[in-house]
């Protein structure tokens, strides 16, 4: 019998694998044996309509009902991780506290403002060495850059931006940016 | 930028930070294909929503696990097609109840639209229960889902060459259901 690597091929009577009768008919195409083989062309019928079949099923617009999408978000907001927390410059009622997750996303917001670049990952510490009243922190920013948009002009924008943004929305002084470019897209 | 013209990268990226905006974006723009793959291999709506609940919910627990952000829908196929096959093992031999009669394109628009259902692909529905689990998966991975034999091999444990095999015998058992030819 002929073996096909990894599986016993399901045979014809006639000998041909149904395997190779599926090619030929993807393909549209059939060679002599098939042409004048009554079980290839029966078996050819049947895939036939397998493919007619799963060409309608390739059009299924199944949709699950509309409060999936709800039910699954509040799974996971029951489950976020806000990363660490950061202190706020010091106010006369006592300390302030903000998560690096919503720091991260304020540097992030400044980072998309660019046109060409879309921010991805953002972390940000605060940093080692201090000054007086001034929160020092570091931040390592993942962006992609649109093809058209030159890495380095780029890279200097969000740096500007974001750096601005740190200092006016937030308070925080950067002592560190780190951009890294992670991709290059087509627009 | 708003979220919805993102790509799936960047959106993997954020949501690994813990962003949650970005995160279902990913479940609006991946929940539906996820739950056409469950509805095919459990055969009942209410199961398929619970396995696609658990997909995304699982994934958002291990996004930190996945080393390309580039992977995510791969392993969305892949999580989805274990939960679906999970549970199949779990139910009862005699569990046929479970399976809905599925019409499939646009059996919610009414019984007008469902009456036009072909009749063909009825009988695939009914056929398509009739393969084992595994090779039900690898046979609507391949042949709805469009995914690579690679893919589907790391999704149901087994080599690329087993997953041939099986979509073959697979295909060999539909055909036969769909028609006859002995």
């Amino acid at each position: 019998m002929a073996m096909t690597p990894g599986y016993e091929p399901y045979l014809l009577p006639c000998g041909r694998e149904l395997e190779q009768v599926w090619q030929n008919l993807e393909a549209g195409r059939t060679d002599e044996h098939e042409a004048s083989c009554r079980h290839c062309a029966t078996a050819r019928e049947s895939l036939g309509a397998l493919h007619a079949a799963t060409a309608e099923l390739l059009t299924d617009q199944e949709r699950p009902s509309g409060a999936l999408t709800d039910r699954i978000m509040s799974a996971v907001r029951a489950e976020v991780r806000r990363g660490d927390l950061l202190p706020l410059p010091p106010t006369e009622l006592g300390p302030v506290e903000i998560s690096e997750q919503a720091v991260a996303v304020v540097l992030r917001y400044a980072a998309d403002e660019v046109t060409g670049v879309r921010a991805r990952r953002c972390r940000v510490r605060v940093a080692d060495e201090s000054r007086e009243g001034v929160v020092l922190v570091t931040a390592e920013l993942t962006i992609a850059v649109a093809h058209a948009t030159g890495v380095e002009t780029a890279a200097e924008i969000v740096r500007e931006r974001v750096r601005a943004a740190c200092a006016n929305r937030i308070g925080f002084e950067l002592a560190r940016l780190d951009v890294h470019i992670a991709d290059v897209y087509d627009v | 930028m708003v979220a919805d013209e993102l790509d799936d990268a960047t959106l993997v990226a954020r949501a690994r930070d813990g962003d949650v905006r970005a995160y279902e974006e990913l479940v609006r723009r991946h929940q539906d294909r996820m739950f056409r793959l469950a509805l095919r291999m459990l055969g009942n709506r209410g199961d398929a929503e619970d396995v696609v609940q658990e997909v995304f919910l699982t994934v958002w627990r291990r996004l930190a696990q996945l080393q390309q952000d580039a992977a995510f829908l791969g392993w969305l196929y892949r999580t989805t097609t274990n939960r679906c096959l999970n549970v199949l093992r779990s139910r009862k031999p005699s569990a046929d109840v479970d399976w809905e009669e599925i019409a499939a394109p646009g059996n919610q628009a009414g019984p007008e639209r469902s009456a036009q259902v072909s009749e063909q692909l009825a009988v695939l529905n009914r056929a398509l229960r009739e393969l084992t689990p595994e090779q039900r998966a690898c046979w609507l991975l391949r042949e709805v889902h469009g995914r690579s034999y690679e893919e589907i091999g790391a999704a149901v444990g087994a080599s690329p060459t087993a997953v041939r095999g099986r979509i073959a015998r697979a295909r060999a058992q539909l055909a036969e259901v769909m028609r006859p030819w002995r």
